[in-house]
C-alpha cells in the first residue's frame, strides 16, 4: 500500500496546492513534495533486489494487486485490474523522479512570478502522474497516467512558457499524443493477437505470455507479421517521447519555451519514460524482433548520437544546446539497450538516471543565468565568472559531467555503455556501431568547452540592460544536491546499478552469459 | 618497522583532502590555501621516497585491489579500482611528487607575492591535479587510469584558463581540452576494446591483459582472448595498441596533436613547468611504459610509435628555433623531448625512456621555473629580444637555468647527455638489426640533437647574455627565496641526476652501476607480478613472436661521442650567432622558411580550419536540414491539416437554411444510395 | 371502412415536404417554427397511422411524446425568436450567423 499512499498523497498535496494563496505555493508545494521524497527513499532503503518484475521468476517489491472489473469480448475474458510494484528498473527512477520535483520545485522560486498555485498544483500533478508511469504494472492503467503526465505538461508550456509557448505546448501535446495512440494500437494489437492466453492487462502476464509464444494472429496477420507490425509500432511510439532522431523536433521548441523547471523536469524525467516504456516493451516483451533488428536499432541510436550532437553543435541559445544534447545522450540508451548484454542495457538504465541528473542540473544552471541576464544567447554575453563565480562553477562542473568526465555519473553510464555495445553478440559489428556513438564525446565536448569559453570566460559584458549579481540561495542550492548526486553516483556506480543489474540480467543474451570467460578477470 | 604499504593510498588521498579542504576554506586559510598544497605535496613526496627505499631494500610490490567500481553482478566485466607500485610507479610517484611540492613552493612567489586573485580556486586546481596525477601513476588497470587520465586534463584545462577574464587563455584551454580529447577518444575505444577483448583491464596479475595477450601469442602458453571483424590476435592487439596510442598521441603532445601544448603556455609559468614540462604531458609516454609488455608484442606499433616520436623530436625542434617568446622556445622544446620518449620506446629502449623521462622531468621544470622567475623579472615581458643581460642581475636564476639548458642540450655531464645518449644507443642497437624504421628515428633524434643545443642556447645567450635591451631588462624585479629554492634544488638535480645510469661508460663501471636498469628490473619483481620487470619486456620484444628485435652489440661509447659532438655543434652554433653585447636576429634570415616555422607549418590553422571550416558548416547544414527538412514534415503536416480544416469551414456559413438544405440533401443522397443498393430501380 | 395505411403515409410525407419546403425557403423564424411544428406532426402521423395499422399502442404514446416535444420546442423555439428581434430588430434567421454575438 506504500506505493498508493505516495500517490494518494502527492495528489492530495496537488489539489491543496491549488486552493493554497500565491504568496505560499511554492513552499508549501516544495515541502509536501519532500514527502513522495522520502518515502520513494524509504523505499528504495526498504528494497532488496530481487529480478525483474516482467518476468514469471521476478519478484516484485511492493506489489499490490486488485481485481477492478471484467469485460467480455466475444470469445475471451479480460480483468482490469489496479496492480502497482516496482523492482530494480523502476524504482531508480521513481526516485529520481521524486528528487528532480523537489529540486525543480525549489528552482522555480525565482522564475516563476504568476499564478504560483497553479503553477505549483500542476507541477505536483505531473508528479503524481510520473510516479504513477513507473510503478504501475497493468497496461491500461499505465497507459492513464502516461496520458495524464501530458496534460499538466501542456498548461505549464502553454502558460507560463516564453513567447512562442503556444506553438511549443500544441507541437508537443498533438506530437506526443499522436505517438500514444499510435502505441496504443500498437499494444492491443497484441493483446488481441494474445487473446485467450491472457487474463488481465498486467505487464508480467504479457510478457510472459510473449515471450512463451503464445501470440495467435489478428487482423489478417499471423503471430509473425503481427509481432513486427506491434513492435515497430511501439517502437515510433516510444521513439517521440525519447526522442529519437528523426521523431525529436518538438523537443527544442518545447525545452525553449519552457520555463526553467519544467525543462528540468521534461529532460529529466518525461524523456525517460520513453526509453523506459522501450525497455519494459519493446526489449521485454518483443525480445527476439529487437534482436532481429538489432543493427537498425543500433544504427538509429548512434544517428541519434551523431546528428544530435551535431546540432547542438550549431545552436546559439543555450537552452538549445542543452536541449539538443538531450537528444545525443539518449541516443546511447537505445545503444545499449540493445546490446542485450549486462553492462549495455545496465548501463542504458543508469544512463537515464544519471542523464536526469546531469541535464537536470544544466537547465538550472541555464536558468539561473537567464534570470540574471535575460538572455540565452551565446553571442551576448560574456566574462559571466567575473559576476557569478558560484553558478559558473556549477555550469563548468555540469558540463564536464554531461562530457563523461570520469568520477561523474555520466562517465560511469557511457563506458558501461561501451562496454556493453562492444561485446554484444546481437548486433552485427558491434565495435563499429561502439566506436562510432563514443565519437559523441568528442563533439559534446566541442560545443560545451566552446559555449563555456564565449559565454563564462573572456571580459564581462552583457547586451542586456541587468545588473548581473551573485544568484540567490536556494538558486545555488538545488544545484549544489543535483552535483553531490551526480559525483557521488559517478564515485561509486554500484549504489544504484547493482538492482539494475539484477533487474536487467535476466533479459539478456544467454550467450554471453555462458562465456564464463568474461568473468575470469579479477584479480584475487 | 610500520609497513609503508598501509598508507600507500595517502599518497593521492592527502592532496585530495586538501583539494576539498581550499575548496570550501581557501580563502580564509594562510596564503589561500598555498600552505596547506606545499604540506599535502610534501606529505606524498615522503611517502613515496619511503616507498621507493622499501623498494629498495628488497621489499615486496604492491599490487591491491581495494574498491570496487562496478561489481558486474557476476555476469558483467567488474571493474575495479586498485593499486600498483611497482618500482616505475614509485619512481614516478616521487617525481610527481618533488615536481609538484617545488612548483607550489615557487608559486607562493609566481602568485601570492604577485597578488593575484583567484588564488583559492588556483591552489585547489593544483591539488586536485596532483591527486588525478598520483592516482593515475599507481592505478592498476586501464580503465582507472583512464578515468584519471581525463581528470588531469580537466586540471590542466581549469588551469591554462586561470586567467579567464583574457582572451588568450580560455581559448587556449578549450584547445587543449579539445585536442587531447580527440586522442582520448582513440584511448577510451581502446579501454573498451581491452575490456571486450579480454574481459579485464589489469595492468598486473595472474589475469591482466597483458600477460593473457602474451599468453595467446606465445606458441608455450594458452591463453584466450576475443577478436573483431575477423583479425588475426596479432592484428588486433595492434589495433588495440594503436588506439590506447591516440590518447597517449594527444596527451604527450605528439605528431600531429601536439598543437595545444604550445597555446597552453597562455596558464601561469608554475603550472606550466608541472603539468605541461614534468608531469600530466608524461602521462601518455608513462601509459606506454605502463603496459610496454602489451606493446612489444606488435612490431607494427612498435615502429608507428618509434616513427612519431623521431619526426616529433626533429619536427618541434624546428619550430623551437625561431621562437621569440621564451616559454613558447620551452613548449616546443618539450614537445620535442617527449618525441625523445616516444623514439626510445618503439625502439625498444624502455630503460632509456624512463631514464629520459625522470631526467627531462627535472631540467624541464627547473627551466620552466627559470624562465618563471625571468617573467616576474621582466614583469610578464616573455619576448626575448627584449630581455639581455640578465646573468649579473639575477644570478641565481642564471645558474640554474644555464644548468638545465646544459642538461636539455645534453653535453656532458649533465643528466639530459646521459639520458638522451640512452634513448638513441638503444634505437640503434635495435635498428642496425634490421628495422629500417628504426633507423629512420634514429637519423630524426640525432638531427634534433643539434637543433636542441641551438635553440637551446639561442634562448640562453638572448636571455641573459648581452646588453640589456630594454629598460625592465636594465632593473629587473627581484625575486624571494621561495622561488630560488626550487630552482637551486632542481638545478642541482640536472647536473647530477645522470648518476642513475651512466649508460654510455658502463665499460669503465660495469653493468651493476646501471642503478636505473636494476631498479626497473625489479629483484622482486617475480612470479606473476614479473611481467613488469624490464628484464622481461627484453624477453618479449626479443621473441619472434612478438616484436622480434634483435640487439646489435655496439660498444655505448661511440653513440655516446657522436650525440656529444652533434650536441657541440649546435652549441658552436649558437655561440656563433648569439655571442656578444648586441645578438642579430640571424633566423629572419631563413624568410619564407621562418614564416612557415613561427607558424608551426600552419598546423593550428588547419586543425582550426577543420573545427570551424568542416564541422561548423557540416553541423549547420545539419541544422538546416532539420529546421526545413525534418521540422518541415512535422510542420507541413500540421499545415496541410490547418489549410483543409479552412477550406472545409467554409460550408459552416452559419445560415440556418444552408444547414437545413444540406440535411436534405445528405438525406435525398442517402435514400438515392439506398435505394441503388438495394435494387429498387 | 378503413382508410388504407398509403394514404396515410401519403398525407404524412406531404405535410412532411410541405415543412421542408417553408424551412429551405422562408427567413422569418416564425415561419420557420410554423414549418419544423409541420414536419414534426408528420412524423406523428405517421406513427400514429402504424400504430393501428399494428394494433400496437407503442406508437401512440410516441407520439403522445412528440407532442410534448413540439410544445416545449414552440416555447424555446419563441423565446429564441423574441431574442432574435431584440438583438436584429427583426426575425431573419439568415442575419444570425454566428454563436454569440
Amino acid at each position: 500500500m506504500f506505493i498508493e499512499g505516495i500517490l494518494a498523497f502527492t495528489l492530495a498535496s496537488a489539489l491543496l496546492v491549488f486552493g493554497s494563496p500565491d504568496r505560499y505555493a511554492g513552499k508549501l508545494a516544495t515541502g509536501l513534495s519532500l514527502v513522495p521524497l522520502v518515502g520513494s527513499v524509504l523505499m528504495w532503503l526498504d528494497f532488496s533486489s530481487g529480478g525483474n518484475a516482467l518476468l514469471a521468476d521476478g519478484n516484485v517489491a511492493f506489489q499490490n494487486t486488485v481485481d477492478w472489473f471484467t469485460f467480455t469480448f466475444d470469445s475471451f475474458e479480460l480483468t482490469l485490474q489496479w496492480n502497482v510494484g516496482v523492482d530494480g528498473v523502476s524504482l531508480p527512477l521513481l526516485v529520481l523522479t521524486t528528487v528532480l520535483t523537489t529540486l525543480a520545485l525549489v528552482s522555480s522560486w525565482t522564475p516563476i512570478d504568476a499564478r504560483q498555485s497553479q503553477f505549483y498544483g500542476l507541477m505536483l500533478l505531473m508528479e503524481m502522474a510520473l510516479i504513477g508511469v513507473f510503478t504501475t504494472l497493468d497496461f491500461l492503467l499505465w497507459f492513464v497516467f502516461w496520458e495524464a503526465v501530458l496534460i499538466p505538461m501542456y498548461f505549464l508550456i502553454a502558460i507560463w512558457g516564453g513567447p512562442r509557448r503556444k506553438y511549443a505546448a500544441i507541437k508537443f501535446l498533438l506530437y506526443t499524443n499522436l505517438a500514444s495512440l499510435i502505441m496504443f494500437i500498437g499494444m492491443f494489437s497484441l493483446i488481441f493477437g494474445l487473446g485467450d492466453a491472457i487474463s488481465t492487462l498486467s505487464f508480467t502476464e504479457i510478457a510472459g505470455a510473449l515471450r512463451a509464444g503464445e501470440l495467435g494472429s489478428f487482423a489478417g496477420m499471423e503471430a509473425e507479421t503481427l509481432r513486427l507490425f506491434a513492435f515497430v509500432l511501439l517502437f515510433v511510439g516510444f521513439a517521440v517521447k525519447v526522442p529519437l532522431v528523426p521523431f525529436h523536433t518538438w523537443l527544442p521548441d518545447a525545452h525553449v519555451q519552457a520555463p526553467t523547471p519544467v525543462s528540468v523536469m521534461l529532460a529529466g524525467v518525461l524523456l525517460k519514460m520513453g526509453t523506459y516504456a522501450l525497455l519494459r516493451f519493446n526489449f521485454t516483451m518483443l525480445p527476439d524482433v529487437a534482436r532481429e533488428n538489432a543493427e537498425i536499432i543500433a544504427a538509429i541510436g548512434v544517428l541519434s548520437v551523431i546528428y544530435g550532437a551535431l546540432l547542438a553543435l550549431a545552436q546559439r541559445d543555450l537552452k538549445r544546446i542543452v536541449a539538443y544534447s538531450s537528444i545525443s545522450s539518449m541516443g546511447y540508451v537505445i545503444l545499449g539497450l540493445v546490446a542485450f548484454t549486462p553492462h549495455g542495457m545496465g548501463g542504458a538504465t543508469f544512463q537515464m538516471v544519471s542523464h536526469g541528473l546531469i541535464s537536470g542540473l544544466m537547465f538550472m544552471v541555464v536558468g539561473v543565468i537567464y534570470n540574471a541576464t535575460h538572455t540565452r544567447m551565446v553571442g551576448d554575453m560574456s566574462g559571466l565568472a567575473d559576476r557569478m563565480p558560484w553558478t559558473v562553477g556549477i555550469f563548468v562542473a555540469g558540463s564536464f559531467g554531461y562530457m563523461g568526465l570520469p568520477l561523474m555519473s555520466g562517465f560511469a553510464a557511457e563506458v558501461l555503455i561501451f562496454i556493453g555495445s562492444f561485446q554484444s553478440t546481437v548486433i552485427g559489428n558491434a565495435p563499429l556501431f561502439t566506436a562510432g556513438a563514443m565519437f559523441g564525446i568528442v563533439i559534446v565536448a566541442g560545443y560545451l568547452l566552446w559555449a563555456m569559453q564565449r559565454t563564462l570566460f573572456g571580459e564581462f559584458s552583457v547586451e542586456t540592460d541587468y545588473e548581473v549579481g551573485t544568484a540567490p540561495v536556494h538558486d545555488i542550492a538545488p544545484m549544489f544536491v543535483l552535483l553531490g548526486l551526480i559525483i557521488v553516483l559517478g564515485i561509486q556506480p554500484d549504489i544504484i546499478y547493482e538492482a539494475i543489474q539484477n533487474a536487467v540480467n535476466p533479459l539478456n543474451d544467454p550467450l554471453t552469459l555462458a562465456v564464463d570467460f568474461f568473468t575470469g578477470g579479477e584479480l584475487q | 618497522m610500520v609497513d609503508v604499504f598501509n598508507f600507500v593510498e595517502a599518497i593521492a588521498l592527502v592532496p585530495l583532502a586538501s583539494f576539498v579542504l581550499v575548496l570550501l576554506l581557501g580563502d580564509r586559510m594562510p596564503k589561500k590555501g598555498a600552505i596547506s598544497g606545499i604540506a599535502a605535496t610534501g606529505f606524498s613526496l615522503a611517502i613515496s621516497l619511503w616507498v621507493v627505499l622499501d623498494l629498495a631494500m628488497g621489499g615486496e610490490v604492491y599490487h591491491e585491489e581495494l574498491f570496487t567500481f562496478v561489481a558486474g553482478d557476476d555476469v558483467g566485466v567488474e571493474l575495479m579500482f586498485g593499486l600498483l607500485i611497482d618500482p616505475l610507479a614509485a619512481l614516478m610517484l616521487t617525481i610527481v611528487s618533488l615536481i609538484a611540492f617545488l612548483v607550489h613552493l615557487f608559486s607562493l612567489g609566481y602568485m601570492n607575492d604577485e597578488g593575484e586573485i583567484g588564488l583559492r580556486r588556483y591552489y585547489a586546481s593544483l591539488s586536485l591535479f596532483t591527486f588525478s596525477m598520483l592516482a593515475f601513476v599507481y592505478s592498476n588497470n586501464l580503465l582507472m587510469a583512464f578515468m584519471f587520465f581525463e581528470l588531469v586534463g580537466l586540471c590542466s584545462f581549469l588551469l591554462i584558463g586561470f586567467w579567464f577574464r583574457d582572451d588568450g587563455p580560455p581559448s587556449a584551454a578549450k584547445k587543449a581540452f579539445l585536442v587531447t580529447r580527440f586522442g582520448d577518444y582513440f584511448f577510451l575505444v581502446g579501454v573498451v576494446a581491452v575490456l571486450g577483448t579480454f574481459g579485464t583491464a589489469a595492468f598486473a596479475g595472474e589475469h591482466s591483459f597483458i600477460i593473457e595477450a602474451t599468453h595467446v601469442l606465445d606458441p608455450s602458453h594458452s591463453g584466450e582472448m576475443n577478436t573483431f571483424f575477423g583479425l588475426g590476435e596479432q592484428a588486433w592487439i595492434t589495433v588495440i595498441a594503436l588506439l590506447v596510442l591516440g590518447g597517449v598521441v594527444g596527451k604527450s603532445a605528439q605528431f600531429p596533436l601536439h598543437t595545444w601544448l604550445p597555446d597552453a603556455m597562455e596558464g601561469p609559468t608554475p603550472v606550466s613547468a608541472l603539468i605541461h614540462a614534468a608531469t600530466m604531458v608524461a602521462a601518455g609516454v608513462y601509459l606506454v611504459m605502463r603496459m610496454y609488455g602489451f606493446y612489444a608484442l606488435s612490431p607494427t606499433a612498435l615502429s608507428i610509435i618509434a616513427l612519431i616520436g623521431g619526426f616529433t623530436a626533429f619536427f618541434a625542434a624546428t619550430m623551437a628555433l625561431v621562437k621569440q617568446e621564451l616559454k613558447q622556445v620551452l613548449a616546443y622544446s618539450t614537445v620535442s623531448q617527449y618525441g625523445y620518449m616516444m623514439l626510445a620506446l618503439g625502439g625498444g629502449g624502455y630503460v632509456g625512456a624512463v631514464f629520459h623521462l625522470t631526467t627531462h622531468a627535472i631540467f624541464k621544470a627547473l627551466l620552466f621555473l627559470g624562465a618563471g622567475a625571468v617573467i616576474i623579472a621582466m614583469h610578464h615581458n616573455e619576448n626575448m629580444w627584449d630581455m639581455g643581460g640578465l646573468k649579473s642581475r639575477m644570478p641565481v636564476t642564471y645558474w640554474t637555468f644555464l644548468f638545465g639548458s646544459l642538461a636539455l642540450a645534453g653535453i656532458f655531464p649533465f643528466a639530459g647527455f646521459w639520458s638522451k645518449d640512452e634513448v638513441l644507443l638503444e634505437t640503434l642497437q635495435h635498428g642496425l638489426s634490421g628495422e629500417p624504421i628504426l633507423l629512420v628515428g634514429y637519423g630524426f633524434g640525432a638531427a634534433a640533437v643539434v637543433l636542441t643545443a641551438l635553440y637551446t642556447f639561442r634562448m640562453v645567450f638572448l636571455t641573459f647574455h648581452g646588453d640589456p635591451r630594454t629598460e625592465t631588462a636594465e632593473d629587473p624585479e627581484p625575486i624571494g627565496w621561495n622561488m630560488k629554492f626550487p630552482l637551486v634544488v632542481l638545478g642541482v638535480l640536472s647536473a647530477v641526476a645522470g648518476v642513475i645510469n651512466l649508460g654510455a661508460i658502463k665499460e669503465f663501471i660495469g653493468e651493476d652501476a646501471l642503478f636505473l636498469k636494476k631498479w626497473l628490473e625489479g629483484k622482486t619483481l617475480d612470479g606473476e607480478l614479473g611481467s613488469l620487470s624490464a628484464k622481461e619486456y627484453h624477453h618479449i620484444l626479443e621473441s619472434d613472436y612478438a616484436a622480434g628485435y634483435e640487439v646489435t652489440e655496439i660498444s655505448p661509447l661511440g653513440p655516446g661521442a657522436l650525440a656529444l659532438v652533434l650536441a657541440l655543434i649546435g652549441l658552436g652554433g649558437a655561440v656563433a650567432l648569439y655571442r656578444g653585447s648586441e645578438p642579430t636576429p640571424h633566423m629572419t634570415k631563413l624568410g619564407r622558411v621562418r614564416t612557415l616555422l613561427m607558424n608551426n607549418y600552419y598546423l593550428d590553422e588547419f586543425q582550426v580550419w577543420l573545427a570551424t571550416g568542416l564541422t561548423a558548416p557540416l553541423a549547420r547544414a545539419a541544422n538546416k536540414f532539420d529546421q526545413s527538412g525534418i521540422d518541415g514534415v512535422v510542420n507541413g503536416t500540421g499545415s496541410v491539416s490547418m489549410f483543409t480544416g479552412q477550406r472545409f469551414r467554409k460550408i459552416q456559413t452559419g445560415i440556418v437554411t444552408n444547414y437545413a438544405a444540406l440535411l436534405t440533401m445528405g438525406l435525398v443522397l442517402l435514400l438515392l444510395v439506398f435505394a441503388l443498393m438495394g435494387g429498387w430501380f | 371502412m378503413t382508410v388504407p395505411l398509403e394514404l396515410y403515409l401519403v398525407l404524412s410525407a406531404s405535410v412532411f415536404c410541405a415543412g421542408l419546403f417553408g424551412i429551405l425557403v422562408r427567413q422569418s423564424a416564425l415561419h420557420f417554427l410554423m414549418a419544423v411544428e409541420l414536419m414534426l406532426n408528420a412524423a406523428n402521423i405517421n406513427l400514429v397511422a402504424f400504430s393501428l395499422e399494428h394494433g400496437n399502442l407503442t406508437g401512440q404514446v410516441f407520439a403522445l411524446f412528440g407532442l410534448a416535444l413540439a410544445a416545449a420546442e414552440v416555447a424555446i423555439g419563441i423565446g429564441i425568436i423574441l431574442v432574435l428581434n431584440r438583438n436584429f430588430d427583426n426575425i431573419d434567421v439568415t442575419d444570425a450567423v454566428t454563436m454569440r454575438w
